[in-house]
C-alpha cells in the first residue's frame, strides 16, 4: 500500500465536464477534419499524382513510377539524351524571384526607414494605403503593367512621341538598351524582357516588403545611429556598419518570404518573360490545365518547387539560428 | 582642451520653444551638469551641442571656433546615451574600437587602443563578450570606454546613471567623477538627479521650462538659490508664502523678520532648509508654535514633520546632534533663523 493509496482524493466537478467535454473533443475533430481535407488531402493528392503515368492520348492512370522525377532531372529523352529544359526552368523561377524581391527589399528599405521617421499620424496613413494595395490582385496590377509597358500605347509610345527614342539614338545609349534586349530597331520595347518581368514582380511584392519590415525599422533604435554619428561615422559609415547589421535577420527573414511567395509567380512572367524563359510555375500550369495535359509531370513539377522552396526555408532557418547563437 | 561655450543658443520644435535663449560656458577641463526635472530642455541642450540638433537661434563655440553648423560625425565629441546606444552586433572590443576603425586605424592596434580603454573602465578581459552578455553597470563602462576612444575634446554624458540601480549609480558617480578629474576633459552630464549632479559637478547649471534657472557652483546653489524652484528642486525646503510688511513678512497671524529689501505689500515665498530650522526650548524673534506630527529616523538624520499656523515645517537633525526628545503630538518652538531664510517673489514661484 503507498502513501497515494491512503489519500482520499475528493471527487471531480463531473457532470460539468461530462458536458464541456464532448463539444470540445467534436469542434476539434471538425477543425481537425477540416486541416486534413482542405490543407493535407491536395498536398497528399499532387504528390500521388506525381507518381502516376500518362496514356498518350487520353488522361492518366494511377501508379508507382519514378519516371517523371527522371524527366525533370535529365529530360524526357534520357538515356540517349540529357536535357535539362525543366532544371533550366527551375532555375528562371530562381533567377526572377531572387531579383525580384531582393529589388523589392532593396527599395522598400530606404522607403520604410524613412516612413519610421514621419509622425505617427503621417505613418498611419501611409500604412493603410500600402495595406490597401493589397487587396489588389495580381491580375488587376500585371494588366495595369501590361498597358503601361506596352508597345503601341505604354512608356515605348511615350519615349517615341516625347522624342525621347530619338536622343536616345543621338547620343547612343539605344543601342546598348537594345543590346540589353529593350529596344527594338525602331523603339525602346519592355515586353517580352526580363527587366518588365522583374520590375512588375517587385511591385507585386513590395506592399508586403514595406509591411513585414516595418515593424523591426520602427523598433530601431535610433540612438544607435546617432551614437554612430558621434564617433565620426558620416551617413553611409552608419547606414554599412550600424542600420544594416542591426536589421540583418529581418532583412534576410522579408527577402525569404517574398522570394518563396515569387517563386509560385505566374501571371507576370505569362505576360513579361520570353517564352525560353517560362518557369516551373507557367510549366507546372501548361501540363495540368494547359495543352501538355500530363498531370503526373505537372505534379512532378509542383513538388519540386515546393521542396526547393522548403530547402530555401530550411537554410534560412539555419542561417537564422546561427546569426542568433553569436 | 579648449572650453565650450554657448551664445545665444535657442531650439524650437514648430512653435514650441524647447529651449529658450541661453548664454552658458563649460570651463574647460570642469565637469557642468545640466539638471532639471523632465522636459526641461537639457536633453536638447546637449543635442545641440552634440550636433544631433541645430539650434534655432545663436552660435555654438569651441575655443576660438564656431562649430554651430559642424556636422556632429566632424565634431567628435564623445557622448554616452541614456540607452549605452552599444551596438548589439559588435563584441565589446569592437565597440570600444568602432571610432577608431572607421576612422582609419587598422584593427589590431584598434583593438589594443579598445583593451587600454577596457582596463581603464576596469573591464579588462571583457573584451570578447557580447553586449547581451553584460550587466547593466558594465554596458555603462563600455559606453564610456567607446566614448573616450576618439579622445574627444567634449565628453557628453545624457542622464548616464539612469539605467543603474541606486547602489551602482552611486559607485559609478564617483567612478565616473574620478575618471573624468584624471582624463581631463571637458565634460557636460544631464541628469534631472539633484543628488548625481552634486556628487560630480564642477557647476550646475539648473533648468526649468527650457530655460537656465541659475548657472553655479554646487554648493552655491544649494545655499543661495537663485529662485524658489531651485530652492525646490535642489535638496529640500520648508516654504511659506507671505506678504512683506515693514521689513519682515506677514504669515497669517505670524510675522518673521528677514534680510531682504522688497517692498511693502510684495507678495514673497520664503524658504528654508530643514537643517536651518532649528526646535528650541524658548520662543524668540522668529519662532513659532508647532505641534509634532511625525519623527522620521533616517539613522544618520532624523526628520521631525511639524504642524505651524504658517504651515508645515521640516526640521532636520544629524545623528549625534543634539537631538530634541520629541514623539508625535509634543508641541515645539521652531526657530526659522533670519540668516537662513531666503526670500523670493511670489512670482518665480515654482
Amino acid at each position: 500500500m503507498t502513501i497515494a493509496d491512503d489519500i482520499a482524493v475528493p471527487p471531480a466537478p463531473a457532470t460539468t465536464k461530462s458536458r464541456a467535454f464532448p463539444t470540445q473533443r467534436v469542434l476539434l475533430g471538425l477543425l481537425s477534419a477540416f486541416v486534413v481535407i482542405f490543407c493535407v488531402l491536395p498536398f497528399i493528392l499532387v504528390l500521388a499524382i506525381s507518381f502516376g503515368r500518362k496514356i498518350e492520348g487520353a488522361a492518366w492512370v494511377w501508379d508507382f513510377t519514378l519516371e517523371n522525377y527522371q524527366r525533370f532531372f535529365v529530360g524526357i529523352l534520357w538515356p540517349d539524351e540529357i536535357t535539362f529544359l525543366y532544371l533550366q526552368q527551375l532555375g528562371y523561377s530562381f533567377y526572377f524571384a531572387v531579383i525580384a524581391s531582393l529589388l523589392a527589399v532593396l527599395t522598400a528599405l530606404p522607403f520604410t526607414l524613412l516612413l519610421t521617421r514621419l509622425k505617427r499620424a503621417s505613418q498611419a496613413i501611409w500604412l493603410v494605403f500600402i495595406l490597401s494595395s493589397l487587396s489588389l490582385s495580381e491580375v488587376f496590377i500585371v494588366m495595369g503593367w501590361d498597358i503601361l509597358l506596352s508597345n503601341n500605347s505604354g512608356l515605348p509610345k511615350v519615349f517615341k512621341e516625347t522624342g525621347l527614342t530619338a536622343w536616345l539614338k543621338d547620343v547612343g545609349w539605344f543601342q546598348t538598351l537594345r543590346d540589353w534586349g529593350l529596344a527594338n530597331p525602331r523603339n525602346v520595347k519592355f515586353k517580352t524582357s526580363d527587366f518588365a518581368t522583374i520590375l512588375t514582380m517587385s511591385y507585386l511584392v513590395w506592399p508586403y516588403a514595406v509591411i513585414l519590415l516595418y515593424p523591426a525599422l520602427s523598433r530601431l533604435d535610433p540612438s544607435l545611429s546617432e551614437a554612430a554619428r558621434t564617433m565620426g561615422a558620416g551617413r553611409w559609415t552608419v547606414t554599412r556598419t550600424v542600420t544594416l547589421p542591426s536589421i540583418r535577420l529581418p532583412l534576410f527573414g522579408t527577402s525569404l518570404l517574398l522570394f518563396v511567395f515569387l517563386l509560385g509567380s505566374y501571371v507576370a512572367i505569362t505576360v513579361f518573360a520570353a517564352p525560353n524563359k517560362h518557369t516551373t510555375a507557367v510549366a507546372i500550369y501548361a501540363n495540368i490545365r494547359g495543352s501538355n495535359l500530363n498531370a503526373p509531370f505537372g505534379s512532378t513539377q509542383a513538388i519540386m518547387l515546393l521542396i526547393s522552396a522548403s530547402v530555401c526555408l530550411y537554410l534560412g532557418h539555419l542561417f537564422n539560428n546561427r546569426a542568433q547563437a553569436r | 582642451m579648449p572650453g565650450l561655450e554657448l551664445k545665444g543658443v535657442s531650439k524650437f520644435f514648430g512653435n514650441t520653444c524647447a529651449v529658450e535663449t541661453t548664454d552658458l560656458s563649460f570651463p574647460e577641463g570642469q565637469l557642468t551638469a545640466l539638471l532639471g526635472p523632465s522636459g526641461c530642455g537639457k536633453t536638447t541642450l546637449l543635442r545641440m551641442i552634440a550636433g544631433l540638433e541645430d539650434p534655432t537661434h545663436g552660435a555654438i563655440w569651441l575655443g576660438d571656433a564656431d562649430i554651430t553648423s559642424v556636422p556632429s560625425h566632424k565634431r567628435k565629441f564623445g557622448m554616452v546615451f541614456q540607452s549605452f546606444a552599444l551596438f548589439p552586433h559588435y563584441s565589446v572590443r569592437e565597440n570600444v574600437a568602432y571610432s577608431l576603425t572607421i576612422g582609419g586605424m587598422d584593427k589590431s592596434s584598434a583593438y589594443e587602443q579598445a583593451n587600454t580603454l577596457l582596463d581603464t573602465v576596469q573591464l579588462g578581459g571583457f573584451g570578447d563578450r557580447r553586449i547581451g552578455e553584460l550587466s547593466g553597470g558594465q554596458r555603462q563602462r563600455v559606453a564610456i570606454a567607446r566614448a573616450l576612444a576618439q579622445e574627444p575634446s567634449v565628453f557628453l554624458l545624457d542622464e548616464p546613471m539612469s539605467a543603474l540601480d541606486a547602489k551602482l549609480r552611486e559607485e559609478m558617480q564617483v567612478e565616473l567623477r574620478l575618471l573624468q578629474q584624471r582624463l581631463g576633459i571637458t565634460t557636460v552630464v544631464v541628469t534631472h538627479d539633484q543628488r548625481e549632479a552634486m556628487t560630480m559637478a564642477d557647476q550646475i547649471v539648473v533648468m526649468s521650462n527650457g530655460r537656465v534657472e541659475q548657472h553655479a557652483k554646487p554648493q552655491q546653489i544649494y545655499h543661495e538659490p537663485a529662485n524658489a524652484f531651485v530652492a525646490d528642486f535642489i535638496g529640500k525646503a520648508n516654504f511659506f508664502d507671505g506678504i512683506v510688511k515693514d521689513g519682515g513678512v506677514v504669515i497669517g497671524k505670524n510675522r518673521l523678520q528677514i534680510d531682504a529689501n522688497f517692498q511693502s505689500g510684495s507678495p514673497v515665498r520664503v524658504a528654508i532648509r530643514p537643517e536651518r530650522t532649528c526646535i528650541v526650548d524658548t520662543p524668540g524673534d522668529n519662532t513659532i508654535t508647532a505641534k509634532v506630527m511625525f519623527v522620521r529616523d533616517l539613522g544618520p538624520l532624523r526628520e521631525y514633520h511639524l504642524q505651524s499656523d504658517i504651515g508645515p515645517v521640516i526640521a532636520e537633525y544629524a545623528a549625534g546632534e543634539n537631538n530634541p526628545d520629541l514623539k508625535a503630538g509634543d508641541t515645539a518652538t521652531v526657530h526659522l533663523p533670519v540668516e537662513s531664510l531666503r526670500v523670493f517673489p511670489q512670482a518665480n514661484a515654482a
